[in-house]
C-alpha cells in the first residue's frame, strides 16, 4: 500500500508538472531567433573576444613587452 | 498518514488517470512545439557573416593545484579566480600575474564546486564532503595564508557530493546542485534550508542564473539528461528541455536571458530558446566524439566557448553553428571555460592540473 501511495504521489507530481509546462505562452522560432541575433548585433562591439580588442594595450592579459624604454 | 490524506483529498485521481492525463499532455506540448516551429536559426543565420575571427592566444598558464582542477570562477573584480580542485585545496590566483595568492585546505579532496561571491569578499566551495563551506577572504585575498580555513562556515546537508554551487546576486545566500538530484537555497548566515528543488531524476551537475533583469529564475542540467528551469521563490520546475541523449554537464543563460546553451556527455551543445519552448540549434561535429564538460558565452552570445573531454576547448558561431577555432594547449579534459566579467578573457581549466588564460 505504501509503495501505491508514494508511485500515486510520484506520477502526480510528474503530471502536475506537465500541466505547468502545457499551460506556458509560447511564440514561433521565427520571433524568439529574430530577436536572439538582434540582442547579438546591440552587443557585438562590446564583445572584444568577438571583434578583438581596438588596441592591445586595453587587453589586460597582453604579453607584456620584453623591452622597455629606459 | 499525510499521503493517505492527500489520496483521499482527490478521490478522482487514479495512477490510470495521471498517467492518461500525463500521455495527453506530452503529445499536446509536443505538437504546439512543433506547431511554433516555423523556421530553423541556421538557416536565418545564414543571411549573416561569417565571424572573422581574431585569434585566442594563451596568455597565462597557472601551475600549483598538485591533482585535477574541476571548478573555477572569477571574481567580480575582473582580476583573481578561484579554483578548486582533487587535491583537496581551494587556490586564489592572480590572474594578471599568473600566481597564487592563497590557498586554503578543505576537508576532503574532490572539491567539485568553487564560487566567487558577488562583493568579491567570499568564496565557498564543496564537493564529496556533500557540504559547503564559506570562506571570507577578508578584501582582497590578501590576508594571511591560514586566516580564511580559520573563519570558515560549514552548512548544507545534501545526501551525495556537492556538484555545484553560485551565490545568486547576494553574499546572503547560497544556491547548490547535489548527486542527491535536489537543488537547495541555503542562508549563509544561519546555514538553514530556505527552498528545496526536487524534480530531477539523477545527479544535478550544473546550475546557473538567470541575468539579473529577468527574475528569481535558475536553470539545472543533470544525469537525467534535462534541463531544467526554476522558479526561486515557489520552488517548482516551470520548464524542461529533454532532448540531450546523456548527462547534461553544463547550463549557461544566454546574456539575454531568453535562451539556454547546454553542454552534456552527448557530445553536443545545445541552445534552447526559453519563449519558444524548445530547442532551437545544435552545434556538433562528427569528428567530435568526447563530452562537453562546460559551456560559456561570449559577452554578445555570439559566441558559445566549450570544453571537451578530448582536452581542447573550442568557440562557437552561436547563429551559423559553425565551430570558429580551437584552444588547444591542455594536456587533460578541459572541465571549465569561463568568461571574466568584463569579457575580455577566457579562462579554462583542466585534468592536467592548470588553469589557463586566453584573449
Amino acid at each position: 500500500m505504501d509503495m501505491m501511495v508514494s508511485t500515486l504521489q510520484q506520477q502526480r507530481a510528474v503530471t502536475e508538472q506537465l500541466r505547468r509546462e502545457a499551460s506556458i505562452k509560447r511564440i514561433p522560432v521565427s520571433v524568439a531567433v529574430t530577436d536572439i541575433i538582434k540582442f547579438i548585433n546591440e552587443h557585438e562591439q562590446e564583445d572584444c573576444l568577438l571583434v578583438g580588442f581596438s588596441s592591445q594595450k586595453v587587453n589586460p592579459f597582453r604579453e607584456k613587452s620584453s623591452c622597455t624604454v629606459l | 498518514m499525510a499521503a493517505d490524506t492527500a489520496v483521499a483529498a482527490s478521490p478522482e485521481e487514479t495512477l490510470e488517470s495521471l498517467l492518461r492525463e500525463a500521455e495527453a499532455l506530452k503529445q499536446k506540448l509536443e505538437e504546439e512545439r512543433q506547431k511554433l516551429n516555423d523556421v530553423s536559426l541556421s538557416c536565418v543565420a545564414e543571411r549573416l557573416e561569417q565571424i572573422t575571427f581574431p585569434n585566442l592566444k594563451l596568455r597565462r598558464v597557472m601551475k600549483g593545484h598538485q591533482s585535477k582542477v574541476l571548478c573555477s570562477d572569477w571574481s567580480p573584480d575582473k582580476r583573481h579566480i578561484v579554483s578548486s580542485s582533487q587535491d583537496g585545496k581551494v587556490i586564489v590566483w592572480d590572474a594578471f600575474t599568473g600566481t597564487k595568492e592563497l590557498t586554503i585546505p578543505m576537508p576532503s579532496t574532490w572539491v567539485m564546486a568553487c564560487a566567487y561571491a558577488p562583493s568579491g569578499n567570499m568564496v565557498a566551495a564543496g564537493g564529496l564532503d556533500n557540504k559547503v563551506t564559506v570562506f571570507p577572504l577578508g578584501g582582497s585575498g590578501g590576508a594571511g595564508e591560514e586566516e580564511p580555513a580559520a573563519r570558515k562556515r560549514t552548512f548544507a546537508t545534501h545526501t551525495s557530493y556537492m556538484s555545484c554551487c553560485l551565490f545568486p546576486n547576494t553574499d546572503r545566500q547560497i544556491l547548490t546542485g547535489s548527486g542527491d538530484g535536489t537543488c537547495a537555497l541555503w542562508d549563509v548566515e544561519s546555514g538553514q534550508l530556505l527552498q528545496s528543488f526536487q524534480a530531477h531524476g539523477a545527479d544535478v551537475m550544473a546550475l546557473d542564473l538567470a541575468p539579473s533583469d529577468t527574475g528569481d529564475t535558475f536553470v539545472s542540467g543533470g544525469c537525467d539528461r534535462a534541463v531544467l528551469v526554476w522558479d526561486m521563490r515557489t520552488g517548482q520546475a516551470v520548464q524542461a528541455f529533454d532532448t540531450h541523449d546523456s548527462d547534461v554537464n553544463s547550463v549557461k543563460y544566454h546574456p539575454s536571458g531568453d535562451s539556454i546553451a547546454s553542454g552534456s556527455d552527448d557530445s553536443c551543445c545545445r541552445l534552447f530558446d526559453l519563449r519558444a519552448d524548445r530547442e532551437v540549434a545544435r552545434y556538433t561535429k562528427e569528428s567530435i566524439i568526447f563530452g562537453v564538460n562546460s559551456v560559456e558565452w561570449s559577452v554578445s552570445g555570439r559566441l558559445i566557448f566549450a570544453g571537451y573531454s578530448d582536452y581542447t576547448a573550442c568557440a562557437w558561431d552561436a547563429l551559423r553553428g559553425a565551430r570558429v577555432c580551437v584552444l588547444c594547449g591542455h594536456e587533460h579534459r578541459v572541465t571549465r571555460v569561463q568568461l571574466a566579467p568584463d569579457g575580455t578573457a577566457l579562462s579554462t581549466a583542466s585534468w592536467d592540473c592548470t588553469l589557463r588564460i586566453w584573449a
